[in-house]
């Protein structure tokens, strides 16, 4: 039995960073199957920023190893522009599956770690978990509602 | 060497002709007395010489009182005998015998004066004259007593005057006679005196003349004491004393005559001393000389002396060699020239500070050589310091290291040239894992998105589906294993060696084995030795290695059969082993188990899953951790194969690796 509604949990905003059109497709197939419809797909990392500012994602999904940016800068921009009280997580993907990698991607910020390729069922359940916590951060902070 | 420069030919003192041994030989003692006994004995014997001529004199005078009482006595004798005559003539005329008392005096006296006239007469002519004289006064007095008796007797008158008459006579001759004699004596004294006198005036002036020859003498001995103390002393201990200075100068001792006494004895001593100097700088000079030309010699390092103002002072074929400056063009030089522009200004002088604190100084750099091209080299500046603790200068000794450099600086840049194809080489791993893996992502995250939805499909896409999981999966690790190994072999994977607990890292790798062991139904037990075990090692190969191991048995042993995971200790290591009860491995396939992509079971009849790389990946991960790794059959009767690996037991926990941070990973794999 859920503690937040599965409503409100596919209704979240999910944006989705990978230079490989096969993998958003990937991502996309997985979310939509899961039941997830307020999603953003962005192949080319360069808008990110923008694309956060402007969607205002609940969740990232963001694939550390890009052509032209640094994913590592990536997630430290991402914190930059997240508001001190807000709760978003980021779901590193990467197909580095060095320790280092790991260690790095979570000292700068990331909430979780997957290597790829990953485990279908596996990435829907860190996905769902990662949002419910994020929920349940909003109503903890949300002042009178 | 040459001789001293100063007076080449000295002139040569003139060595006092030998004089007779006997005075050469004497002692300074003896010559001494000599010298001073000498005026003393010409002294004494003047004295002597006037003590004579005084002694002649008194005895002269002597002589001359007893000529005198020779003649008083004489004339006594002839006066009593007058006396004695002119009584006894008056007795003759008056018969008084009063008149007889003069010849009863010279009765009594006469004999008196004449003993004494006898001892006082010596001369042998004055002698014969005195008993002559002698005789007559006798005879006188005889001739006064006959005549008293015949004046005195009762006889007849006439013939007693006839008898008187003649005795008066004969006695008148005989005094007259005496008086001739006393006379004859005196006269003959007068001779014997005069003759003493002159005795003694010869003797006297004979000794005079002795006293003033004596003065002369001594004089002249005196001088010639002081000219052969001169000779033989003086002028000896001058020539010593110029010798002395010779030796002092370090010149040729002059030579001295070879006398016995204490000069001569010094003069020997003084010329073996010399000798054995002038030995003893040859050797020195001679170990100089050698010295200097082993210095000189040596070729490979630059060997020189500085002043202590830091001038080159020696010049050696190494120095030459290296810094291409001959002698004769670099003595006296401050040795800064041969440092570079960059350093002289300061270096030099550091230096040579160093080397006054510290006794020496030691650099490794660059320098010049006469030509202007540099030249690596280690130098070592000792200061030296004489016994008074005062700077003497510096040795330097230079070695040419370029050489040496050069090959340093290739290996060096070798050295960063395979870093960074080290680095490339991880790079490019790094790219082909992202390269390989993102595909593979799409491809098993379709089929397992067709898997879950298989409901939508026929068996025969079911099983494509299948196949196309199994296949993918299969290239995954095969992939991961091919990474690994490489990612070891390029060293780009750091090990991170920390002190584990032998049984909690066992029990994890079981753990996480049993999902692979389960499917063959085989019993997988532990055993370990008593007591907390720690070994030094990364974790996560450990584990690694120790599931590859258990995976392996599960494949290849006997289903349902029983796996043994255990460990001992032997000595400072651990062994860990993983058995199996299953065929085992022939002798003629052991050697090739480590082997990458030598796949043993592929040839047996059975269908083994694998990628052939787990054991070759394995062999690595355990020699990164400094442990070996190995394989036996069990001992017949028993089948089955024993994997086993050491890694170190961790006695005390090293430093630094102790540390939290390097514990257990928070993060699992997820893909596997």
């Amino acid at each position: 039995m859920n503690v937040v509604n599965i409503e409100t949990l596919l209704t979240r905003r999910i944006l989705v960073i990978d230079d490989e059109d096969a993998n958003l497709l990937l991502l996309q197939t997985i979310l939509e199957r899961e039941g997830y419809d307020n999603l953003r797909f962005l192949s080319d990392p360069l808008l990110a920023v923008e694309t956060l500012i402007e969607f205002d994602p609940h969740l990232i999904l963001l694939d550390l190893m890009m052509p032209g940016l640094d994913g590592y800068q990536l997630l430290d921009a991402f914190r930059r522009q997240t508001l001190p009280h807000q709760y978003r997580p980021v779901l590193v993907l990467t197909a580095d599956t060095t320790i280092e990698a790991r260690r790095k991607a979570l000292a700068v910020g990331a909430k979780d770690f997957l290597s790829k390729p990953f485990d279908v069922i596996e990435i829907g359940l860190r996905i769902a978990n990662l949002l419910e916590t994020q929920v349940l951060y909003e109503q903890l902070t949300r002042p009178a509602n | 060497m040459p001789e001293p420069s100063a007076p080449l030919a000295p002139l040569r003192p003139v060595v006092p002709s030998r004089l007779p041994l006997a005075w050469a030989d004497l002692s300074l003692t003896g010559k001494g007395l000599v010298v001073i006994a000498l005026p003393l004995v010409i002294l004494i014997g003047s004295l002597l010489a006037l003590y004579f001529a005084f002694d002649a004199e008194a005895r002269a005078e002597d002589e001359v009182r007893r000529a005198f009482a020779i003649q008083r006595d004489m004339y006594q004798v002839h006066a009593l005998l007058a006396e004695a005559g002119s009584g006894v003539r008056e007795y003759v005329l008056s018969g008084e015998t009063r008149a007889l008392a003069p010849l009863r005096e010279a009765q009594v006296l006469l004999p008196e004066t004449l003993a004494r006239l006898d001892t006082s007469i010596r001369d042998q002519g004055v002698r014969q004259a005195f008993s002559e004289f002698l005789s007559l006064s006798d005879k006188k007095l005889a001739g006064l007593e006959t005549l008293s008796e015949l004046a005195g007797s009762n006889v007849e008158p006439d013939a007693r005057m006839e008898a008187v008459r003649e005795s008066l006579a004969s006695n008148r001759f005989v005094l007259d006679e005496l008086r001739l004699q006393i006379d004859e004596i005196q006269r003959l004294e007068q001779q014997v005196l005069d003759r003493r006198r002159s005795d003694v005036a010869s003797d006297r002036a004979g000794f005079l003349w002795m006293t003033g020859i004596s003065a002369v003498v001594g004089l002249l001995g005196s001088l010639a004491g002081i000219l052969l103390f001169s000779n033989g002393i003086v002028r000896r201990v001058q020539l010593l004393e110029a010798n002395a200075e010779k030796l002092e100068r370090g010149e040729v001792l002059d030579p001295l005559p070879d006398e016995a006494d204490e000069i001569g004895q010094l003069a020997r001593k003084l010329n073996s001393a010399s000798a054995l100097l002038r030995a003893r700088e040859k050797d020195l000079r001679d170990g100089e000389e050698r010295f200097r030309l082993v210095v000189e010699g040596v070729r490979d390092y630059g060997i020189f002396a500085l002043t202590p103002a830091g001038l080159v002072a020696t010049w050696n074929a190494g120095a030459e060699r290296i810094k291409g400056w001959a002698a004769d063009e670099i003595l006296g030089a401050h040795f800064g020239r041969f440092y570079p522009d960059e350093t002289r200004g300061f270096l030099p002088e550091a230096m040579l500070a160093r080397a006054r604190r510290d006794g020496r100084a030691e650099d490794e750099g660059w320098r010049v050589r006469k030509d202007g091209t540099k030249f690596w080299a280690n130098v070592v500046i000792t200061a030296l310091f004489d016994e008074g603790g005062a700077l003497r200068g510096y040795a330097k000794v230079t070695r040419d290291m370029t050489d040496r450099k050069r090959s340093e600086e290739a290996l060096m840049a070798a050295q960063r040239e395979a870093i960074a194809a080290s680095r490339a080489k991880s790079e490019f791993l790094s790219r082909t894992s992202h390269e390989l893996r993102t595909p593979m992502s799409a491809i098993l995250g379709f089929a397992q998105i067709l898997e879950l939805d298989q409901s939508d499909f026929d068996s025969r896409h079911k099983l494509a589906i299948g196949q196309i999981l199994k296949a993918g999966h299969h290239l995954l690790s095969l992939i991961t294993d091919l990474l690994d190994i490489s990612s070891i072999e390029a060293g780009g994977d750091d090990v991170e060696l920390g002190m584990l607990i032998l049984a909690e890292v066992l029990e994890e790798a079981r753990a996480l084995a049993q999902p692979a062991v389960a499917p063959s139904g085989a019993d997988l037990a532990v055993e370990l030795p008593a007591g907390e075990i720690k070994i030094l090692g990364d974790r996560r190969r450990v584990i690694q290695v120790v599931l590859n191991l258990l995976t392996n048995a599960a494949k290849y042993g006997a289903t349902g059969g029983r796996i043994l995971l255990s460990a001992r200790l032997l000595d400072n290591r651990i062994q860990i082993e993983v058995s199996d009860d299953g065929p085992g491995v022939s002798e003629e396939d052991v050697p090739r188990l480590f082997t990458p992509f030598d796949r043993l079971g592929s040839q047996s009849s059975k269908a083994i899953e694998g990628t052939g790389l787990g054991l070759a990946l394995s062999k690595r991960l355990v020699q990164s951790m400094n442990g070996e790794i190995g394989f036996r059959n069990r001992d017949a009767p028993e089948r089955g194969a024993i994997f086993w690996f050491t890694l170190p037991v961790c006695k005390s926990p090293p430093d630094g690796l102790d540390t939290p941070s390097i514990g257990p990973q928070p993060i699992t794999e997820s893909t596997q």
